[in-house]
């Protein structure tokens, strides 16, 4: 205890300012539980620290941080604890908030536990860190550098110090608050709206040295910033909507691309500039309210160093704002001649741009075209505005433009799962690449760790089904064929259609008034009226299309125990009785298998179509049908949702048959692709499709639970259940 | 009966965006049945009632749905102290008394409901009323009009070949900007600078279709902004109350068109 004592006489008057009174038996109780895990130097280091904390965030925390001390300390040695000592009066600081500091303290306790180095290569940059991602972007940033780097914690230092593209890119998410993925469908509808056109729209990938990409466009694309940095989520996005309504206004009002020629870089700058103003001019006229959009971003003042980039700032804004005055003659003389021209011409912008160019020549100004960065944030990189005489990508030509537009072209490098799935190396039975698929589709895919979707995360591939002998199917379903007539007469019994109203009935809710008045007039005639007075509604005709989805993953290939048969043989069985049954009352309905290779390709067989008939041929593909691969359902539920959200039927039905649990070799969280699932379940319920899943009995009941709903599940063990559980399906599904 | 209180005593609003007043007149004055085809709320019905006024006839006007059936629009015996008695509907009034009759969303009727027109539409020009036994010949005024939204129905609500092929048509679209601005400034009553704002913001609306929007705001829609407007309420809300919640429950459609709604003004 002298260590303690020791240290509470050093920091005696921060104490007694921070505890004062009897609050000071408190805090040296605080101690004296650091103290008994640790060296006696950390002990100081929280004396020192936690006084200083008192006025952000409250006696309590500055308390509480004793024990958190002590636990970082067993987790991940004293010199981290030294270093969360100190650095937590810096995020006292920061965050200035109990509840904002103590989410940023469990981050760092959680990330100790996964080990010292990280912790304290975070810890020595807390005050940049929580400058750039808030307490909150922070947390969640740890959260998903722990969950990414779950399978290879040889990855996880690099992720934390920043060596690795994905801890940047990551990085540059939970900053931005809100990215990209968040808002772009909002944004394309945005763009539409305005403009009656919807553009494509991206996510650049990461500059090689971590910078932030600018927008750009090149023909239909546009490529956004995944995340602005630093950028609060209210005004991000504000600027995603102001970026994509520039870049609209190049589309729609921007004349042929202007070829290079012989310009100067400066020239460039300013020909891009004086067409940027062009085209919003020609837009706000159209449509005024834009000007409330771009211009809170032109923040040029006429003052400071007089330097080409500044100067061509305050030219942007004087450009945009009538209200702004700036004493400069240049920028002046440039706002009198883009007024003087015509604003419907793009070759003025080229004009005016090369005589401001050589005046800004004139005046001797520096203009750095590496270092210039197109002013404000919310312009593109102007690349899309300039025709490169050889096709564009020459070293010469790339090099005449200001440094950030130059990287667009360039393809996304493997992506962070990517490369952790492949280090990962926990390859389950991966098949040889005979077959060749051709991607079809992507799909978000839902994190249930950051509570967000993954925007393009799964790409849908489909392949042509490879076709087997038929024949011991049929013969097996020759034996069945009791049960296929059961089966049949169910599915016929079940009423799925627009209710009807059935006139002259001898029962029913209401009336039918020409019937009630025929019986009255015959009555009156003297004549026996017909009895058959009322009129009610039923559901007579079917009008529902099935796709019945089949889990074709490895673990489909294991036998049933205490059988010979295979759970797909099961499956395939299953969906040739359904399909014989569905193809003798004729509904609609299609089959289709699917499998996954990690999320860049979820496999995707085409056994039946809607329109075409159930014969041999589809029984051909269901018997060749080969369990391999895993099992990620959500994407698969997407893509079958979408085919099936495509029939114009009263009900939808999607029929899933798995035996259990999904999984993927790229995924560690077992919870992972169920909660995603769940997700895909969910959306598909809200567009009107109904899910229903048959599990073949595989030990995984909860996950289909969890995923489909407890009641929206069938559990089948044996074949000669399925008539029963088709049963209590139509019965669920006619609301009977 | 004379059917007086079926006239249009005073002149309905209408502004003719192309030739269609013209059309008309040519297809009443041979009495050619006439299909008005366009998306919801472009004008289709007060067209006919202005054509109605002035052509100073009655018009009778059925709105169609999925339960009507041909007595609902032919007519049939109701009971009263003395026994039966028949009762007109609303399409034997018309033919016996020479009015126009609108049958409005035809579509919505079934099929064989709507094949009791067809005697009608052609060169005989009668009704048979099967449950009379009568035949009337319809009145030389007489004319049967319907009314056709082609984008919002299933395949399976369609008319059929032989109904369709009976009929002319005249194609409603919204109107170009600068007539759908006087149309909502004289409906609404309000500025022309208001108008033309709230025409701009139909257009953005109009551009979503197919993205996400079954159909863009029509011009009644933007008439009920534009009349929230003239009562003091301000042009976002006005916008959103008859305009954005409406027409889509989609969040981020909604959060598109709000912004949509301020870039336009």
């Amino acid at each position: 205890m002298d260590a303690v004592r020791e240290a509470l006489d050093l920091v005696r008057p921060q104490v007694a300012r921070a505890f004062p009174g009897a609050l000071a038996e408190d805090f040296a109780r605080a101690c004296r539980e650091v103290a008994s895990e640790a060296p006696p130097g950390l002990v100081l280091a929280y004396a020192r620290g936690a006084p200083a904390m008192v006025p952000f965030v409250g006696r309590e925390a500055a308390l509480a941080l004793a024990g958190m001390v002590a636990e970082v300390a067993r987790a991940a040695g004293n010199h981290a604890a030294l270093l969360l000592a100190g650095a937590a009066p810096i995020a006292a600081r920061m965050t200035a908030d109990a509840a904002a500091f103590a989410i940023w303290l469990r981050a760092i306790v959680a990330l100790a536990e996964a080990g010292a180095g990280p912790v304290v290569s975070v810890l020595g940059r807390t005050e940049s860190l929580l400058d750039d991602l808030g307490a909150a972007g922070f947390a969640r940033w740890v959260r998903e550098g722990l969950r990414a780097t779950e399978a290879a914690p040889e990855g996880r230092h690099a992720f934390f110090v920043g060596d690795s593209a994905a801890g940047r890119a990551a990085q540059a998410r939970a900053a931005g608050e809100i990215g990209l993925a968040a808002l772009d469908r909002g944004l394309g509808l945005f763009a539409a709206a305005l403009w009656g056109e919807m553009p494509m729209l991206q996510a650049a990938a990461p500059g090689a040295d971590g910078r932030q990409r600018r927008t750009s466009f090149m023909g239909p694309v546009v490529r956004l910033p995944p995340a602005f940095r630093g950028v609060a989520a209210e005004d991000a996005v504000l600027l995603y909507r102001a970026s994509v309504a520039h870049v609209m206004a190049h589309r729609r009002f921007g004349g042929p691309r202007f070829p290079v020629g012989g310009l100067k870089p400066l020239q460039i700058a300013l020909v891009s500039l004086i067409e940027d103003a062009r085209v919003e001019h020609l837009a706000m006229r159209a449509l005024p309210g834009l000007r409330r959009l771009w211009l809170p971003h032109h923040v040029a003042r006429p003052e400071g160093v007089l330097s080409a980039s500044s100067l061509l700032a305050r030219l942007a804004r004087a450009l945009i704002d009538p209200a702004y005055e700036d004493g400069n003659p240049w920028v002046e003389k440039g706002r009198r001649m883009v007024a003087a021209a015509s604003p419907e011409d793009p070759a003025a912008s080229r004009r005016i741009g090369n005589l401001l160019g050589n005046d800004l020549g004139q005046m001797r100004v520096q203009f750095n075209p590496r270092t210039h960065v197109v002013e404000p944030l919310y312009r593109d990189d102007n690349l899309g505005l300039w025709d490169f005489d050889d096709g564009g990508e020459s070293d010469l030509d790339a090099e005449a433009l200001p440094q950030p537009a130059r990287h667009v072209g360039e393809a996304a490098g493997p992506s962070p799962s990517e490369t952790r799935a492949a280090e990962a190396g926990r390859a389950r039975a991966v098949a040889e690449e005979s077959e060749i698929g051709i991607p079809v589709a992507r799909y978000p895919e839902w994190d249930h760790l950051i509570r967000a979707a993954r925007h393009d995360w799964t790409t849908v591939v489909e392949y042509a089904p490879p076709a087997a002998d038929p024949h011991a199917l049929a013969a097996l379903l020759g034996r069945d064929h009791v049960l296929l007539e059961r089966i049949a007469a169910l599915i016929r019994a079940a009423r799925i259609s627009r209710p009807l109203r059935l006139r002259r009935q001898a029962e029913g809710e209401q009336f039918d008034l020409d019937a009630a008045l025929t019986a009255a007039i015959d009555q009156r005639a003297g004549l026996t009226p017909d009895p058959r007075l009322y009129t009610r509604f039923v559901r007579r005709a079917r009008d529902l299309a099935t796709l019945l989805l089949l889990d074709a993953s490895r673990s489909t290939d294991d036998r049933i125990p205490g059988t010979t048969r295979r759970v797909l043989d099961l499956e395939v069985e299953a969906a040739a009785l359904f399909g014989r049954a569905l193809q003798r009352v004729g509904d609609p309905f299609a089959i289709r298998a699917f499998c996954s290779n990690r999320r860049s390709d979820v496999r995707y067989y085409r056994i039946k179509e809607f329109q075409e008939p159930y014969d041999t041929g589809t029984e051909r593909r269901l018997a060749g049908l080969g369990g391999q691969y895993s099992t990620r359902i959500g994407a698969a539920l997407r893509h079958a949702g979408a085919e099936l959200a495509a029939r114009s039927t009263y009900r939808r039905l999607l029929l899933v048959v798995t035996d259990g649990e999904p999984s993927d070799i790229d995924v560690v969280d077992r919870r992972y692709l169920a909660e995603d699932a769940r997700r895909a379940v969910q959306d598909l319920a809200r567009r009107g499709i109904d899910v229903f899943c048959v599990g073949l009995d595989g030990g995984g009941e909860n996950h289909l639970a969890r995923i489909f709903g407890a009641r929206n599940v069938l559990h089948i063990g044996r074949l000669e259940r399925l008539p029963e559980s088709l049963a209590k399906l139509y019965f669920r599904l006619t609301g009977g | 009966m004379t059917l007086a209180e079926y006239f249009i005593t005073a002149e309905p609003y209408y502004r003719a965006v192309g030739d269609e007043i013209a059309l008309f007149e040519a297809a009443y004055a041979t009495r050619m049945p006439v299909m008005l085809k366009g998306p919801t709320g472009c004008g289709k019905t007060r067209f006919i009632e202005h054509m109605a006024w002035r052509l100073a006839k009655p018009i009778l006007t059925v709105a169609c749905h999925e339960d009507m059936t041909a007595s609902d629009l032919v007519g049939r015996y109701l009971l009263d102290s003395n026994g039966t008695v028949w009762h007109d509907g609303p399409l034997t009034l018309a033919v016996r008394h020479g009015a126009i009759c609108y049958l409005d969303e035809i579509v919505e009727a079934r099929q064989d409901t709507t094949v009791v027109i067809h005697p009608l539409t052609d060169d005989r020009r009668v009704l048979p009323l099967e449950k009379k036994g009568d035949l009337i010949p319809a009145h030389p005024d007489f004319q049967i009009v319907i009314s056709y939204n082609p984008g919002y129905q299933s395949v399976l609500k369609d008319l059929k070949e032989s109904t369709k092929q009976r009929f002319s048509a005249i194609e409603f679209g919204y109107p170009a900007a600068a007539i759908e601005a006087e149309i909502v400034m004289h409906e609404a009553g309000i500025g022309a600078g208001d108008a033309a704002r709230l025409v701009a913001i139909g257009e953005r609306s109009r551009h979503l279709k197919g993205h996400g929007l079954e159909e863009g705001a029509s011009t009644r829609m933007l008439i009920h902004a534009g009349r929230l407007l003239a009562k003091g309420i301000s042009m976002e809300a006005a916008c959103r109350v008859a305009l954005i919640l409406p027409i889509t429950d989609d969040l981020d459609m909604r959060e598109a068109l709000s912004a949509a709604v301020g870039a336009c003004l």
